[in-house]
């Protein structure tokens, strides 16, 4: 058995601005992190204050973000991870994840006003019609009952306190 | 013998009916989760955490116990009976129990794996309960420094030494760090990185992260390059072995957990390594290497026992050092840590009842497991058979109710689909999340033990060169973050050359 990374020499297809995006990003972060380490106010008779740890994280995350930065420029690329249920060959889909996070964000909106029931069967539906799923009935009828029975399950089995919304006095 | 009288405490705790029904619960529920395609045994773990939240604390642990030891499990039916592994320790079970599988051996696969993971994790008990009371007494004389130390040692080689890029591996540690940074500085009461926001100066719930890196960023993941067909093995009947089988298992079941406890048991990034070594020591030793790649149930065999065993001594550092060295791991200590309870070598002084309680339940928990997983291993089965659609849309909305519940916060949420989102990057990105959920966890404990252990030095910090101990773990570190690249290069050479 061989590790996969440790004997694959890191392939050179000249620069991938994606994962160029990526180390400035991570560069980014450092500097911001640098900058809110620098809004700390000094503790006062501390041997070591609360701005010693931000520093060290900061700069480490900078060094670490620039030797990806190089590593970048040289021609490195990330491959994309192997997980169960993927195809390494599927054509890539950004816009299934786009419609699940907008589901997901949706019902977070409604979550408080409507009641959790429809929140998450919202965010139940929209994840399901990114997985490719087309039958909107029985799409639509098991997400209402996967949000009701997990509605009913937290709050009496469980004795949480969940928002009733809408549906408040009928549940 | 004061391990056996504690542990007959523990036993009597465990085995009351009330326990012994939330150790059923936990296996079960830790099965049924951890069976679905998508969920590891660290996610398994933090998605039931909400279901604990109104227990008292010994039954908690009895049921975290059940889950731990479920959750794993559960991982290696998914591995058997479909083609892909969901987590790196389970890459062999995948590679050769599907194997299996595929030539119609599913029901022996899933036996040997079953009957090795109850031997492996009955045996680690077994060591746990001796080792992990003697280490907490020698652990309660290390200073604050060597406690840092250990911790940077455990940073280092989970995201370095043994991962596939120590850069990656480090940049995930450094993200998880700067997450655990957010809130209210502690010692001063300074409030850090909070952008003006009050949510934030309680610091992020742990469980957010973990649930939005693992189960959110899976989902979007998944989605982005979905396999539309599934190729799941049918399963008639129990999970079963001939005499053959058991002759050609029992060896590599024991040699798989001699290799498996000591990994997990020192800091050294998990079950994975085992495992890969307890695979390759049995394609030496079989009497039949060409079956191995085709379905050899040695290969089965020693790497599962391997996976649970180093299961079993993941929690001898975390009890005794509260110090984490998996994911799974570190959503147990956040467990604790939830119950105001510091999982070291105190607690076995202030809640032995709490720490004998869960021991005593691990070796319930495993004699469940086999009753519950031989028969109904055709039940676990079916569950891969959900529809993709269906079955993911249900992780959100659990991964939802989780998350809500802690604070009834919707903020908690956005942040959620926030770390959903970069847990997505990290999948895209080649970054291990484990080195980002350890981050989290230990760097308060870190800085916390640097602070003292300067407190104890007036501020000298040559104290981390003058203690002995501190200094020798110091240099392990170096050592382990500076050796694997210097091989990794004289490889590349000796391959060039």
């Amino acid at each position: 058995m061989t590790e996969p990374h440790l004997s694959s020499p890191p392939q050179r297809r000249g620069v991938s601005l994606p994962d160029l995006l990526v180390a400035l990003g991570i560069l980014l972060l450092g500097a911001g992190l640098l900058y809110g380490t620098s809004q700390i106010p000094f503790g006062i008779n501390a041997v070591v204050g609360p701005r010693v740890f931000p520093l060290i994280v900061s700069i480490g995350t900078l060094l670490f973000g620039a030797l990806l930065l190089v590593g970048a420029l040289r021609g490195d690329r990330a491959e994309p991870g192997a997980e169960e249920d993927t195809d390494p060959d599927a054509p890539v889909s950004l816009a299934n994840p786009a419609i699940i996070l907008g589901g997901f964000l949706l019902g977070t909106l409604v979550l408080q006003p409507l009641g959790f029931v429809l929140g998450t069967a919202i965010m139940y539906f929209s994840v399901a019609y990114a997985f490719g799923e087309r039958r909107y009935g029985l799409m639509a009828f098991v997400a209402l009952v996967v949000a009701l029975v997990t509605y009913l399950l937290f709050t009496r089995g469980l004795d949480l306190n969940l928002p009733a919304g809408i549906l408040r006095g009928i549940l | 013998m004061d391990a056996l009288t504690s542990l007959f405490a523990g036993f009597e705790t465990a085995l009351s009916p009330l326990n012994l029904l939330w150790a059923l619960i936990g296996v079960t529920l830790g099965t049924l989760v951890g069976v679905l395609p998508g969920i590891g045994p660290a996610l398994t773990v933090a998605l039931l955490l909400p279901v604990t939240a109104k227990l008292p604390p010994v039954s908690a642990f009895i049921m975290f116990a059940g889950i731990y030891y479920g959750g794993m499990f559960g991982g290696s039916t998914t591995s058997i009976l479909l083609n892909t592994p969901g987590e790196s320790s389970s890459i062999i079970t995948a590679l050769e129990g599907n194997k299996m599988a595929r030539r119609g051996r599913a029901a022996a696969a899933l036996a040997t794996a079953a009957i090795g993971s109850f031997i492996a994790g009955t045996i680690g008990t077994v060591l746990l309960t001796f080792f992990a009371p003697a280490i907490a007494d020698i652990a309660v004389q290390i200073p604050p420094s060597a406690k840092f130390a250990l911790i940077m040692l455990a940073f280092v080689t989970i995201s370095a030494t043994f991962g596939g890029s120590p850069l990656r591996g480090l940049v995930s540690l450094f993200f998880g760090l700067a997450i655990g940074l957010v809130g209210t500085d502690l010692q001063s009461g300074q409030s850090r990185f909070a952008l003006g926001r009050p949510e934030l100066l309680d610091g992020i719930d742990f469980i957010t992260v973990v649930i939005g890196l693992f189960a959110i960023g899976e989902t979007l993941y998944v989605a982005s390059r979905y396999r539309k067909s599934q190729d799941v093995i049918k399963l008639e009947g129990g999970a079963a072995m001939n005499r053959e089988d058991w002759r050609r298992s029992w060896k590599p079941w024991l040699r798989g957990t001699a290799l498996g406890f000591p990994f997990g048991a020192i800091p050294a990034g998990g079950a994975e390594i085992p495992t890969f070594l307890s695979y390759t020591l049995e394609k030496k030793l079989s009497k039949h290497p060409e079956e191995f790649g085709k379905g050899a149930i040695e290969g089965v065999a020693g790497p599962e026992a391997a996976n649970n065993a180093s299961a079993a001594g993941v929690l001898v550092p975390l009890l005794t050092l509260g110090l984490p060295t998996s994911a799974t791991a570190a959503i147990l200590l956040a467990a604790f840590q939830q119950y105001g309870l510091q999982p070291g070598p105190l607690l076995f002084i202030t809640n032995g009842d709490l720490v004998w309680g869960l021991i005593a339940s691990l070796y319930i928990g495993n004699v469940m497991l086999l009753l519950l997983n031989l028969p109904l291993a055709p039940v676990w089965a079916r569950l891969l058979l959900i529809p993709r659609p269906f079955l993911y849309a249900g992780i959100l909305v659990f991964s939802t109710v989780g998350v809500y519940s802690l604070n009834n916060s919707v903020f908690d949420l956005v942040l959620l689909a926030i770390f959903g989102l970069i847990g997505y990057g990290m999948r895209r990105f080649d970054f291990p999340v484990t080195p980002a959920i350890i981050g989290v966890v230990l760097g308060p404990t870190a800085e916390s033990f640097f602070r003292t252990a300067m407190q104890q030095s007036n501020g000298d910090a040559s104290i981390f060169v003058r203690q002995p101990l501190t200094a020798f773990i110091l240099l392990i570190v170096l050592v382990a973050l500076v050796l694997p690249p210097i091989l990794r290069m004289r490889a590349r050479k000796t391959v060039a050359a």
